[in-house]
């Protein structure tokens, strides 16, 4: 994996220095081919602002951007989950939370885990908790709309836990969670 | 009244007096007898919560190479070896390990020794398989023990089970301390009448004719007095214990109670953690002249501290060894070689933590009472990483050598902390408090509270960005200022360069950390919401509300720092650090489990954004130089920090899998003459390069875009249309002025080249 990427990314930078050699070498300032989804920049600058409303009404929005990432478990932190599942079906919860721990040293970062973390703090009842991991997951999980959307549905049985249902609602109704 | 009535009265007297004395000696020894008994078998059970590190576990793709596995199973006491030997033992060809695994416990498993095969590369695991050949989807190695939790009268110790005695040790005491310890009841007339001798000629006390047991006796029971009372009680003690309990039991206890030197608040009892303490190796390790050392230091740890004096206790070492020779307990040419050989000393910060143990006890001290630590036999399992702690070690060491060497200050020696911990977390890896890392002392990374300087900008500049009005890209002011005081006085701030620098987009007053374009914006953001920001990403308290905060006056030690910054590099989550995973029961029952907790502390987007910000920090800004001493391609965010006259040098900053922060000073706050950039931020970038970081690279949430900017101006622009186009993340759709001509997209061509060589390569 790591030297894969190393490779990879290494690749990429002999490929972005060509790119931007060839860019400077052309007359015109460049355009992406692929123009559909940029914004078109104004024709002259505005002179710099101090401040920058969000959302501004020079420029369209940006259409929402293609998945970018796709997330899984390694075969490490499957079978930890693997293992964690069943214990849950045990009623072995500490143990269940012990074993998870475990997978969240291996992967931080991947959302999959803090999904699985959020489902066994529902089932330990505690529901501010599994708030918390539902909305740390769907942090975690932006560029990934499978597990978003997944991410989600834990956040509203989450919130339906504390008896917020209204929110839940709310929730379920984006876009992005179906 | 006749003579013979009063002779019998007079008899009766003094009868009944005998008769009273010797009941009050029959209690009194009765009463010895129970005392020694309860205490002596409470000792007996008595062990001291041993800490344990994390386990490493080995996987596919963990990035463990096969130096870095060797290295780890050398700290776990793994000897070279045919495995199938047994225990303990393993064998490496090239990138190919067969470990045969010890009987360990885990916080949830009970493991027997097992066989196991671990192929790595240069950069990590590459497969797992069992003794049977099947794969194994991972595999831990054994927690390694770091040092236990003994806070009655500060004694700690290592508690060696009688099978752990090694043979030379049992003999080499007898031999150097009690000769007739195998034949005497507990009190030995003849030493004792022999040191009488010696003393009387000598007119002053030479020689004690104390027994192990009444050595043991005088360190349970009683103190360092002496008077023929104290004496009297002691020998009868002794007698008691040897009544009661086997000659075996009395030297195992002997070996794990006697006193064997200081370290700091710490006393070093007991011969298990004596050999961790001087040669950083178990006791069955240990070879001839270093068991010598170590039994030569019973007769005064202080006077023959190797440490301290060296001298003598290499003369105390071999006349031990020249006894052993002849009493034939070894070779005359064994004790000969021996006698020739340094005294190898561990090197300081080799195995003991002290620092990361200290965490571990305050943390604990939340749910126990330090009495309860020191109770029967538990196991405390802690988030600390051997790896992560050494190199913590190693770079502080090594950059405040360096920079004292090139200092004006002769006459001190600089001093730092650093505190390494996994951001997601928020497990705390490692602590190092000082220069010296093996011993006890101030514990800088927990209790030094110095003034941050520019660690607190990030805190200012996402107080702006949550307001809304501010993204990166919009353009401060960096011109001078002049500010009315509370006090009257009036407040001067200026850059560190003493220049200013005019119009600034946001990213560069942060990178370069500007002072003057700080302070006007945190004033335009309200010091209030500044401070409510620290203490919303983890300040305990909340700082004074004087403008002179916004530069970073408000004190902090290195691990809030860590708590603050946890939160920037959680994606603003506050994680709460967490040093115990669980503490054990004797059994191996789980007491207690300390779950990760998280909390969102500030909005995501607007943390993505600060953190892009932080990225320009080690691009282009003060922190520059860190990049180069990482890996090539490490994508890291951190910020720079110097106090006033730059008594405090720090560096905080995070990858995707460490977040660390270092401080560097002096402990009377001299000035050190480094900035932040000079002093901390290479041993910051030291420590994390050897740990084998990944990248900072959270996905950017939905609510912004990615955009690039031109650093100077923050004008959007493109890559190929700019020099200096660095990436930002602004609120999504936001209308950036652009430089004439330019392609300002959201992706540039290069992301989108960089993504479709990723989707076809996968």
């Amino acid at each position: 994996m790591a030297t894969e990427d190393a490779a990879l990314t290494r690749a990429l930078v002999a490929l972005l220095g060509a790119l931007a050699l060839a860019a400077c070498s052309l007359p015109p300032p460049y355009r992406p081919p692929a123009a559909g989804s940029e914004p078109v920049p104004p024709a002259a600058p505005a002179p710099p602002a101090t401040a920058t409303p969000p959302g501004g009404t020079a420029e369209a929005p940006a259409a929402p951007a293609a998945p970018s990432r796709d997330y899984r478990l390694g075969p490490a932190t499957q079978s930890l989950v693997a293992q964690a599942r069943a214990q849950v079906a045990r009623g072995e919860l500490p143990g269940a939370s012990t074993t998870l721990d475990r997978a969240l040293r291996i992967e931080p970062q991947n959302p999959l885990l803090w999904i699985e973390v959020a489902r066994l703090r529902l089932a330990e009842n505690d529901a501010p908790q599994a708030e918390a991991f539902a909305r740390k997951a769907l942090a975690l999980s932006a560029g990934d709309p499978a597990a978003r959307a997944q991410a989600g549905r834990v956040l509203a049985d989450a919130l339906r836990a504390q008896r917020r249902n209204q929110e839940a609602r709310e929730l379920e109704a984006q876009p992005w969670m179906h | 009244m006749s003579r013979s009535r009063l002779r019998r009265r007079l008899l009766g007297a003094i009868l009944g007096t005998a008769l009273v004395a010797l009941l009050a000696a029959a209690g009194w020894v009765a009463y010895l007898d129970h005392v020694v008994t309860r205490e002596f078998q409470g000792r007996l059970w008595s062990v001291p919560a041993r800490v344990y590190a994390e386990p490493l576990e080995l996987y596919a793709g963990a990035a463990v190479g096969g130096d870095d596995l060797e290295q780890e199973l050398r700290r776990l006491h793994y000897r070279p070896g045919d495995p199938a030997a047994g225990p303990g033992l393993y064998r490496r060809r090239g990138g190919e390990f067969d470990v045969h695994t010890r009987r360990v416990r885990f916080v949830d498993e009970l493991r027997a020794p097992v066989r196991v095969r671990v192929r790595t590369s240069a950069d990590g695991v590459t497969d797992l398989a069992a003794a049977d050949g099947s794969a194994l989807p991972l595999f831990r190695l054994d927690p390694l023990l770091v040092g236990s939790v003994f806070p009655v009268h500060g004694e700690d110790r290592i508690v060696l089970a009688p099978d752990e005695v090694p043979p030379l040790l049992r003999a080499a005491l007898k031999t150097i301390e009690d000769r007739r310890f195998d034949e005497h009841h507990g009190v030995d007339l003849r030493s004792i009448l022999r040191a009488l001798w010696a003393n009387l000629r000598a007119g002053h006390i030479t020689q004690g004719g104390s027994t192990l047991t009444q050595q043991l006796v005088k360190n349970y029971f009683l103190g360092d007095q002496q008077t023929f009372a104290r004496k009297l009680t002691e020998a009868l003690m002794a007698l008691r214990l040897e009544a009661h309990f086997s000659k075996d039991e009395i030297l195992v206890a002997y070996v794990n109670e006697v006193y064997l030197g200081q370290d700091g608040e710490r006393a070093v009892h007991g011969f298990g953690l004596g050999s961790q303490f001087y040669f950083g190796k178990p006791v069955d390790e240990l070879d001839a002249g270093e068991l010598a050392l170590l039994v030569g230091l019973v007769k005064g740890p202080s006077y023959y501290d190797p440490h301290k004096h060296p001298d003598r206790a290499r003369a105390r070492r071999n006349l031990v060894l020249k006894e052993l020779a002849d009493a034939r307990l070894i070779g005359a040419a064994e004790a000969e070689r021996a006698a020739q050989q340094p005294l190898a000393l561990r090197p300081h910060g080799g195995g003991y933590v002290p620092a990361f143990l200290d965490l571990v006890r305050r943390h604990l001290k939340r749910d126990y009472a330090e009495a309860d630590l020191a109770a029967a036999g538990l196991a405390i399992y802690t988030t600390l990483e051997p790896r992560a702690q050494a190199a913590a070690e190693r770079a502080l060491t090594r950059g405040l050598r360096r920079l004292d060497a090139a200092s004006r200050n002769r006459d001190a020696q600089l001093e730092g902390a650093v505190v390494i911990a996994e951001p997601q977390s928020g497990d705390v890896l490692a602590v190092v408090g000082g220069r010296d890392t093996g011993s006890e002392g101030f514990n800088r990374a927990l209790d030094a509270r110095r003034p941050i300087g520019s660690l607190v900008k990030p805190a200012v500049y996402l107080a702006a960005l949550e307001t809304g009005r501010y993204s990166a890209a919009s353009v401060l002011e960096d011109a001078p200022l002049e500010l009315k005081l509370g006090d009257g006085s009036l407040w001067t701030p200026q850059n560190f360069t003493r220049e200013t620098y005019g119009s600034v987009p946001m990213v560069r007053a942060l990178a370069e950390s500007l002072n003057l374009a700080t302070v006007r914006l945190g004033l335009d953001v309200g010091l209030a919401r500044v401070a409510d920001t620290l203490v919303k990403l983890g300040l305990e308290r909340r700082p004074a509300l004087n403008p002179s905060l916004l530069l970073g006056t408000v004190e902090m030690t290195p691990l809030e720092v860590v708590e603050v910054y946890a939160s920037l590099a959680n994606g603003g989550f506050r994680a709460r650090l967490r040093s115990v995973r669980a503490v054990l029961d004797e059994h191996g029952e789980a007491l207690r489990r300390f779950k990760v907790e998280v909390e969102a502390a500030a909005a995501p987007a607007a943390v993505y954004a600060l953190d892009r910000m932080l990225v320009q920090v080690t691009e282009r800004g003060t922190g520059r130089g860190a990049t180069a001493r990482l890996p090539h391609n490490i994508v890291a965010a951190a910020k720079t920090g110097t106090s006033s006259d730059t008594r405090d040098s720090w560096f905080a900053g995070f990858t995707g899998s460490h977040l660390a922060v270092v401080w560097v000073g002096y402990d009377d706050n001299r000035p050190t003459g480094l900035t932040g950039a000079a002093g901390a931020m290479p041993v910051w970038a030291d420590a994390i390069a050897s740990l084998r970081p990944a990248s900072w690279d959270p996905a950017p949430p939905p609510e912004v875009d990615e955009r690039w900017i031109e650093f100077s101006t923050g004008l959007a622009t493109s890559p190929g249309c700019s020099s200096d186009a660095v990436r930002v993340a602004v609120p999504r759709g936001a209308a950036l002025p652009a430089r004439s001509g330019c392609a300002a997209g959201g992706d540039s061509l290069a992301d989108k080249v960089k993504s479709w060589l990723q989707k076809t390569l996968h």
